[in-house]
């Protein structure tokens, strides 16, 4: 089974991202409430997708990503960035940083289905 | 299955989440103006406030209420200028920061209401905008921990800066997660949240370890201002001194003492602190959510024992002898009481520190109103449930609130009347009868003009009762009245709906022209709270236990099969069309009208379909549709009259009617019976 | 003595009374919780003053044909023992003072037909007045049973 990491300091962000996700069928979603604890699950396990958001007490995403990239066994990881900051620059940024995927908030359900699927490794037969 | 999936079920928690987020972000701006009358900053809680105010953005952008979008932009880059600038944010500031919070609040309500969102407030929107935050007095930094040079903003330098000042150690503590740690439960959000605890936590950066092969990789370097012990602060940081790569003492008079007396304490540090004498007294903190799904599922036990209970009695009536089994079920029933009411203790919280925020809104209220003001908090050793502290705050904090803006009257008209020139606001609380704690807001101002209420509503009023029953009506809650009459029109239809409807307590007023108003409210030490999805089915709402709940589909005619149903002898024609197929994910689920089961509706349009477990194997009901998941009080239902199978308790969803919570399991027993029989 | 205060309401076409001291308060009838499951009799649940109450339709109880529910419907919320429940009544108006000594015996046949819910009889100024058993109505055997 995929195993995807959600990282969004908001609860209610996280369920609804995980809501949109559904349709994917059998995926583990596993949480994260800040960029600091993003890392530390990262470190500890694999996992197949990371959704990221930006703005987050102490460590940013923008760290997460600069942290994953550095490290040999995470280079490959897919990570789709999830923020409310949707201007070309911060895209660039985010893209520049080593995020494989940007969607900017608010999104519609399909299109963070459509990016994750993208993304996904083993790619499941789009609907 | 379906590819759409529909945000709108997710209204109820936005709501949740938005209203906390404002009372978080309107805390913070207290706070700052307590820091800006002292000369400090406060570049954390500009950040926290920064944050509160971007995931209300996000989350309102997500439901689509663009008003509530622009006005969080809006603040939010005020708010980013104010923490590149080191975390100075003007009264100016401040003050017009706490009028968006308002705006913002008040569009949540008309979207929990299911009201219509006040447009975009272009005025306000334009004043924040022309709104400069103050750049803070550059000063220069004494000591620079090494290794951390470049690394830290404006503000966290002054904040070093400030306990260099003070004589206050800073640390560079290292933790290294690992997987040992994770399953004992450290983590690095729960060492930063108990190093937060017990100093000033500056900043956390993650280091990746060099090394091929290293399984962990990753080291969190952490700046921490605070008195504690080294011991204290290596045992916080990871229970275990191995897990603790370095602590070191940045202050230099610190590093002076570490070296001269090889002992570990910090200088002049006062070892006996609050958080340590916590430490040693063995206090665990606890996620109130972790006691919540104790409770839950201890509920969920209860409702368990109730069928077996079930069971023998109908294995009873086979005739077999159930006196052993009866015994052993009794002797559970107790124990699970007394589990209840050890789950109970632990949820207990004192009042005093529930109260303690109140301080912080009285100061800032005083000054913004110029109205000297003290606030008297009686609380002794009273203890609630946090979860109904958790409701009570905000109805408080309107009372509160209501007390200091409307009802203390300038100093020169109070010394006219002879009372002393600083108001009172005094909230005391004592405990009445077992279960019960009776909070009285007492205030010493101008009292309410009952004739003036009158006028305005347009009926007589005899009464402090009748006073608080038009006070206390939606309608009536305008600031117009509040301010043109002096009244307690504001909020008092929250207040009421807190300590009535939620809590299932009592409200009550008691006000004397020119010497002052006590309201009094009778809460419940605790109550039940349930995370629960709500739906439609038929004409009515229903709620049920989200933890029962493993998923929800869509169904339409297509997915669905309906199977033979010869008429049967006996049965009614309800039970027959009740259940049909469905296939998801390769397997057969049998899918039960839920409609039809509690014989309410045809269910032809249902469109959800709530999936449960019964006896390991999957089984949906399908609803008209989802409402969206919240926190809930659920109260049970004792009167006979409506004591039915698959009923379990009543829930107020905010329309002030009872909503209906049902347990899908004995539902689901219960058709089973009617077609067996 | 207040205990001869009786509130009057009407079902159908007769007019009914009940202690005073038995009601707690009116309310005017508005959208009840429907209760699948619970006897037909039961209206459904409604929330007055912050208690869940559950009412019990009289039309329904007293074997009469349902009718447009009107402004004038009234829940008079009575209370026996611990309990609270709610009297769905087709309206009431009035608190009279009814004598003790002027209640009769209902006629048998009034008594049995009526299922034991009329207690007793009274003429006040030649208007008829059935006494209710209130904690019959609320189905207080159930609470025992």
């Amino acid at each position: 089974m995929k195993r995807l990491l959600i990282v969004d300091d908001s609860k209610l962000m996280r369920d609804m991202v995980a809501a949109c996700l559904r349709p994917l069928g059998e995926v583990a979603f596993e949480f994260a409430a800040t960029g600091l604890e993003a890392i530390e699950r990262l470190a500890l396990a694999g996992f197949d997708l990371v959704i990221l958001d930006i703005n987050m007490p102490d460590v940013g995403g923008l760290e997460v990503i600069e942290f994953v990239r550095a490290q040999d066994r995470l280079r490959t990881l897919p990570i789709v960035v999830v923020t409310t900051r949707g201007d070309d620059a911060s895209r660039a940024r985010v893209i520049d940083a080593g995020a494989s995927g940007f969607l900017a908030k608010p999104f519609a359900p399909a299109e963070i289905l459509e990016a994750v699927r993208r993304f996904l490794p083993g790619k499941q037969p789009t609907a | 299955m379906s590819e759409r999936v529909d945000l709108q079920e997710f209204v109820g928690a936005f709501v949740a989440e938005a209203e906390e987020l404002a009372a978080a972000a309107n805390l913070s701006l207290l706070e700052i103006e307590v820091a800006n009358t002292e000369g400090t900053t406060r570049p954390r809680i500009v950040r926290d406030l920064f944050r509160a105010l971007h995931t209300i953005k996000g989350l309102a952008g997500m439901m689509g209420v663009e008003p509530i979008v622009e006005i969080a932009h809006a603040l939010e880059t005020l708010i980013r200028s104010a923490d590149r600038a080191g975390g100075l944010l003007s009264p100016k500031a401040v003050e017009i920061a706490l009028q968006g919070i308002g705006e913002i609040s008040e569009r949540v309500q008309a979207v929990a209401e299911r009201r219509q969102v006040a447009g975009i407030p272009v005025q306000l929107i334009a004043t924040i905008a022309s709104i400069d935050a103050e750049p803070a007095a550059t000063r220069l930094i004494k000591k620079i921990p090494s290794g951390w040079e470049g690394r830290l903003t404006v503000g966290e330098l002054q904040q070093l800066d400030h306990a260099h000042d003070t004589a206050i150690p800073v640390w560079a503590v290292t933790f290294m997660p690992s997987a040992s740690n994770v399953t004992r439960g450290i983590t690095i959000a729960s060492v930063r949240r108990d190093l937060a605890a017990i100093g000033e936590l500056v900043r956390v950066f993650p280091r990746a370890l060099a090394g091929p092969g290293d399984a962990t990789g990753v080291a969190f370097d952490m700046l921490l201002i605070s008195k504690a012990s080294r011991d204290v602060i290596a045992a916080t940081a990871a229970t275990e001194l191995v897990d603790i790569v370095a602590v070191v003492a940045h202050s230099a008079a610190a590093v002076a003492e570490i070296a001269a007396s090889g002992a570990p304490d910090a200088p002049g540090a006062p070892d006996r602190d609050d958080h340590v004498t916590a430490i040693g007294r063995a206090v665990v903190r606890v996620d109130l959510s972790r006691l919540d799904e104790l409770q839950e599922q201890l509920s969920l036990l209860i409702v368990s024992r109730f069928r077996l209970e079930h069971e023998i009695a109908a294995i009873a009536k086979l005739g077999h002898d159930v006196r052993r089994l009866r015994e052993i079920a009794q002797l559970q029933g107790r124990q699970l009481r007394d589990l209840r009411r050890a789950i109970l203790r632990a949820r207990m919280v004192r009042v005093a520190d529930v109260l303690e925020p109140l301080n912080l809104l009285v100061r800032g209220l005083a000054r913004s109103t110029r109205r000297p003001v003290q606030l008297v908090l009686e609380a002794g050793d009273t203890e609630l449930d946090k979860a109904v502290a958790d409701r009570l705050l905000p109805a408080l904090i309107h009372l509160v609130r209501n007390a200091v803006d409307h009802a203390i009257e300038a100093p020169e008209e109070r010394a006219a009347a002879g009372k002393p020139t600083t108001g009172t606001v005094r909230v005391s609380c004592v405990a009445v009868a077992a279960n019960h704690i009776e909070l009285v807001v007492r205030d010493d101002g101008q009292g309410i003009d009952r004739d003036a209420i009158a006028r305005r509503a347009k009926r007589p009023i005899a009464s402090d009762a009748e006073l608080l029953e038009v006070l206390t009506r939606p309608g009536f809650s305008t600031r117009e009245v509040a301010t043109t009459t002096s009244g307690r029109g504001l909020g008092m239809d929250i207040v009421q709906r807190v300590a009535v409807a939620e809590l299932g307590g009592e409200l009550a007023l008691q006000t004397t022209l020119g010497a002052g108003t006590a309201f009094t409210l009778r809460v419940p030490i605790t109550i039940a709270v349930m995370d629960v999805f709500s739906f439609q089915c038929g004409a009515q709402c229903f709620v049920v236990p989200a933890s029962l709940v493993e998923e929800i589909f869509e169904v339409s005619a297509e997915t669905v099969s309906v199977g033979p149903s010869p008429p049967r002898p006996g049965a009614g024609a309800s039970t027959n069309s009740a259940v049909s197929l469905f296939e998801h994910r390769g397997q057969a689920i049998p899918l039960l009208s839920l409609g039809a089961l509690l014989e309410i509706d045809s269910g032809a349009r249902a469109r959800k379909a709530l999936v449960i477990r019964r006896n390991g194997q999957p089984m949906a009901f399908s609803v008209d549709r989802m409402i969206g998941r919240q926190e809930v009080v659920v109260r049970s239902i004792d009167d006979p009259l409506v004591t039915v199978p698959g009923i379990t308790g009543t829930t107020d969803l905010g329309d002030g009617r009872p909503t209906l919570m049902l347990d899908l399991n004995e539902l689901a027993s219960v058709y089973r019976d009617r077609v067996a029989s | 003595m207040t205990n001869d205060l009786h509130v009057t309401f009407r079902v159908g076409t007769a007019s009914y009374a009940v202690p005073a001291a038995q009601v707690l308060h009116l309310e005017s009838f508005e959208n009840a919780t429907l209760v699948p499951g619970a006897p037909a009799y039961v209206a459904g649940l409604v929330q007055v003053r912050g208690r869940v109450v559950p009412v019990v339709d009289l039309r329904v109880r007293f074997g009469l044909p349902p009718v447009e529910r009107t402004i004038d419907n009234r829940v008079l919320v009575v209370q026996v023992g611990t309990r609270v429940a709610g009297l769905l009544v087709d309206s009431a108006r009035e608190v009279l003072r009814i004598d003790e000594t002027s209640f009769e015996k209902p006629p048998e046949m009034i008594e049995r037909q009526s299922a034991g819910f009329v207690t007793a009889v009274a003429t006040v100024t030649k208007r008829l007045f059935l006494l209710v058993d209130v904690p019959r109505l609320i189905g207080e055997e159930l609470a025992h049973g």
